[in-house]
């Protein structure tokens, strides 16, 4: 396995690319924009998403999906959950049974509720099927600093596949079977990383943010294990890791999208400024949707779709979440 | 199947599990001596489990004196030894099959078949023909059968059918004779033989048979290498995935994956050996009663207390002739039927295979199978782990098969109507409590089970539109109160005395709660009671 295809340019799927790219793999890179394929095939860089950041030679833009897809065996899907399904329906044009797809977005398919790799099952004719996640803030990973990312598969030469591309001195990685835990865990840390932000942009303190992230982790795990989830993946890295990174670094879009609006701004102006997308807005929605129709208690994620979606004031969503009844806490958490 | 082809499969099968052990051996050292050890431990088990008999003694006996003898033998003594009790099971498995049977089977079957009920029919008063009755009538095929005729030259079929009865076995064997295809190798559990009353007919068409009390995994290997032999050399196979006859009534949705893994097997090593026609095909099959000769025991093992319920039942409405006689009696006084429904066939990863043999993706689009067995180097080969997840896909593909091709009866329809009206009433007691006691109240209005039924037969026909089920093609247009009265019908019929439901007067009595239980779960796996909720939300005539 020489080569490896990345499809989507943004600040995640770039910092993919390169990290394959220092690893001796040549990472052939899915860009729309010309421009931006241009500079990264010229200059190595993609200031759009990662100004100052110098990539490695190693990584070549592709103007087509089918480029980046059709001599890999090994293909990373990094592209918004918004237009998942219609790329990996055209991926499935070119791919073929012996080829493995790695899904580094995070969250749910609106209308259905599917996770990413289930999109992937559809699509595409490919088995070979898992997912990229963890605490990995794209910026503090092209700055070289250690961190540790999971690769989850039910197939497990998937797993060891994705650690043999991405595994390096900075970057340590760790497998998992349980897809649906690390897929439920990467989506739903952003809506808690939203309600994070909230917290900081009302000038709140670090209980606050204790109890938010903790009871957070309780509802993640909820909705996971009713998925079919091992509850154990939510103790690790693409459970607690990713929310504790997401929910407390300003790097984190989603935290950014939280702080605009405690800090009094409206949804779109903070989406505007953001330039990028936050799944986390989606991902309320999706899981608002999902609970309500299984019945699954998650006041917190409830709370956010208040805020984002049906236009409630934070101080009254904030103040219902605390006048709910004392619960025994160990009904949740063991 | 040819003699030549039966020795060589005893020689493939003894030769690739003893090559298999003896690479295990390789890497661990005491691998031979815990393999036979096991092996003896499990038969041992067996064999104090069963009546004595001078034979058990004798086994027994053979059994301790080798346990006693593996600790001082040499390796290459427990590499013969374990050839031994390799080929012991090989041939115990293959003992009872006679290729001479094998090739009489379908003729023979269906002849004796139609003899009997012959003898049964109250037709034969109108005809003293010579010719055998057509069970067009009793038994209907549908489904995707041109596309097995179609696929039966263009590589091996695995036939996988549900199983609820039997007499499944005489149903597909019919079919398949009726169908005008070979006989297909069938395991068949030893206690099917037991019954002397239908062993004649179990002879001719399990082409082998298996003993389910053997538990040792050396016994099970062997199964599963029989099977993928088999399927190498081209002959079709007949599994009941769901492994034993379903209890609860319900659609099985829990499948043993163990033999249904072998097709995957069969069509790597034919790759491998360069066979011109490598691929195999499962074809999954639903067969729909709209009673079921073993029903009340089924069911009463079914809702026995978790532990004391039985794998394997010997002493079933089956071995008793006169239940027997009396079901296929009533098959034909009341024009009963039985629906044999083919699915469209999949690979061994669960694809949709089209007419022509080609595996489809999801969209439908034609792939290159043999890829998904490629190793690195992109020739074809196992993987233990990556076949076992293509053949869990496989077993879900199979279990939406049953859901989808599930032939829904007038008797399903009334049991769940009629059910879920009583559960209503008896709300305070638990589903449990409800069957044990019969509830508090045991009957209900007919207008109430009637509109429940014509609310069900509504989300039936959208799930229906949707292609999730099926409907019996008789009740298609039938108002509720004669499906209800057709059910009546069949309850009263075969379970004279004691119906699962009686109506009297305005009123019907739920005169066994399991039994309405049991066919009503023929309904389980459509999400049909949420479906009949939101239905009452929106407020829906």
């Amino acid at each position: 396995m020489k080569r490896v295809g990345v499809i989507g340019g943004g600040s995640w799927g770039t910092s993919i690319a390169n990290i394959l790219g220092l690893n001796g793999f040549e990472a052939l890179l899915y860009v729309r924009n010309p421009e931006q394929r241009q500079e990264i095939n010229e200059e190595h860089q993609n200031s759009r998403y990662l100004r100052g950041f110098d990539l490695s030679p190693k990584v070549r833009a592709v103007e087509t999906v089918e480029e980046a897809a059709r001599n890999s065996k090994l293909i990373i899907m990094v592209v918004p959950t918004k237009v998942f399904r219609p790329v990996a329906r055209e991926l499935g044009e070119y791919v073929q049974g012996d080829q493995m797809i790695l899904s580094a977005s995070k969250g749910f398919e609106l209308s259905t509720f599917k996770r990413m790799t289930q999109i992937l099952r559809e699509e595409t004719c490919c088995r070979k099927i898992g997912a990229l996640s963890g605490p990995n803030l794209a910026k503090e990973i092209m700055q070289g600093q250690p961190c540790a990312t999971v690769v989850a598969s039910r197939y497990e030469e998937v797993a060891q596949a994705g650690a043999r591309v991405l595994h390096s001195s900075r970057c340590r990685v760790y497998l998992n079977d349980d897809l649906v835990g690390v897929e439920v865990g990467g989506a739903m840390k952003n809506i808690y990383a939203i309600a994070a932000g909230i917290l900081s942009g009302l000038g709140l303190g670090a209980n606050t943010q204790a109890m938010m992230v903790t009871r957070g982790l309780a509802e993640m795990r909820r909705v996971g294990q009713r998925l079919g989830a091992v509850k154990e993946t939510f103790m690790g890295l693409a459970g607690i890791g990713d929310l504790m990174v997401t929910c407390g670094s300003a790097l984190s879009r989603n935290f950014r999208v939280g702080l605009g609006l405690g800090k009094g701004q409206t949804l779109e102006e903070v989406l505007d400024s953001l330039g990028m997308v936050a799944e986390g807005v989606r991902t309320t929605k999706a899981v608002h949707l999902y609970a309500k129709q299984e019945k699954i208690y998650v006041p917190i994620a409830e709370a956010m779709h208040r805020v984002l979606h049906e236009g409630m004031a934070i101080s009254e969503v904030v103040g219902d979440l605390m006048k709910r009844r004392a619960r025994y806490e160990v009904d949740d958490i063991a | 199947m040819k003699p030549e082809d039966r020795e060589r499969i005893v020689s493939d099968v003894v030769g690739r599990i003893l090559d298999r052990e003896m690479r295990l051996a390789a890497d661990d050292p005491s691998r031979l001596e815990e393999v036979i050890a096991e092996t003896i431990y499990h038969e041992l088990a067996r064999l104090k489990r069963e009546k004595s008999t001078p034979e058990t003694a004798k086994e027994t006996a053979t059994l301790k004196k080798l346990r006693g003898r593996l600790l001082r033998v040499s390796e290459t003594e427990k590499r013969d030894i374990l050839k031994g009790m390799i080929r012991r099971f090989v041939n115990e498995v293959l003992g009872n099959f006679s290729p001479r049977v094998y090739q009489l089977s379908t003729r023979v079957i269906p002849a004796g078949l139609s003899l009997l009920l012959n003898a049964l029919s109250p037709k034969r008063m109108l005809s003293n023909l010579p010719h055998l009755p057509d069970f067009q009538e009793q038994i209907r095929l549908k489904g995707e059968i041109a596309q097995i005729r179609s696929l039966m030259d263009k590589g091996t079929l695995i036939l996988t059918p549900t199983h609820s009865s039997n007499l499944d076995s005489l149903v597909v064997g019919y079919s398949l004779f009726a169908l005008g295809l070979p006989p297909f190798v069938y395991g068949a559990g030893l206690n099917l033989f037991a019954n002397p009353f239908l062993s004649f007919f179990m002879n001719n068409l399990g082409a082998y048979k298996v003993d389910r009390k053997k538990k040792a995994p050396l016994y099970k290997e062997v199964l599963k290498e029989y099977s993928t032999c088999s399927l190498e050399l081209g002959y079709p196979n007949l599994f009941f995935p769901g492994g034993t006859r379903s209890r609860s009534g319900a659609v099985e949705q829990k499948l043993k994956l163990g033999l249904l893994g072998c097709g995957l097997r069969a069509y790597i090593n034919n790759l491998r050996a360069g066979k011109a026609k490598p691929r195999v095909y499962i074809v999954p099959c639903t067969l729909s009663y709209e009673m079921v000769l073993e029903a009340e025991t089924l069911v009463d093992d079914f809702l026995k207390e978790k532990g004391k319920n039985r794998y394997i039942i010997t002493d079933d409405e089956f071995s008793r002739p006169r239940k027997v006689l009396n079901f296929i009696q009533s098959l034909f006084a009341l024009d009963s039927h039985i629906e044999i429904t083919f699915s469209t066939a999949l690979d061994p990863l669960g694809n949709r295979v089209d007419m022509q043999g080609n595996s489809l993706d999801p969209k439908g689009r034609p792939i290159d199978l043999a890829r998904f067995v490629h190793d690195l180097d992109g020739k074809p080969a196992t993987s233990a782990q990556r076949d076992r997840e293509y053949t869990r896909e496989l077993g879900e593909a199979v279990a939406q098969a049953y859901l989808r091709d599930n032939v829904l009866m007038s008797t399903h329809l009334a049991a769940y109507a009629t059910f879920s009206v009583l559960v209503e009433i008896n709300d305070q007691l638990s589903l449990f409590k409800l069957l044990r006691t019969g509830g508090i109240y045991e009957s209900v209005p007919v207008a109430d089970v009637v509109s429940r039924l014509k609310s069900l037969l509504q989300v039936v026909e959208d799930l229906m539109a949707r292609g999730r089920v099926r409907l019996d093609e008789d009740l298609d247009g039938l108002p509720a109160e004669d499906i209800l009265a057709l059910a009546l019908k069949y309850f009263g019929s075969y379970y004279s005395g004691n119906p699962a439901i009686e109506r009297k007067g305005n009123r019907l009595f739920a005169r066994q709660m399991n039994l309405l239980y049991y066919y009503s779960n023929r309904l389980q796996g459509y999400g049909i009671n949420s479906l009949l909720e939101r239905r009452n939300e929106v407020g829906a005539p």
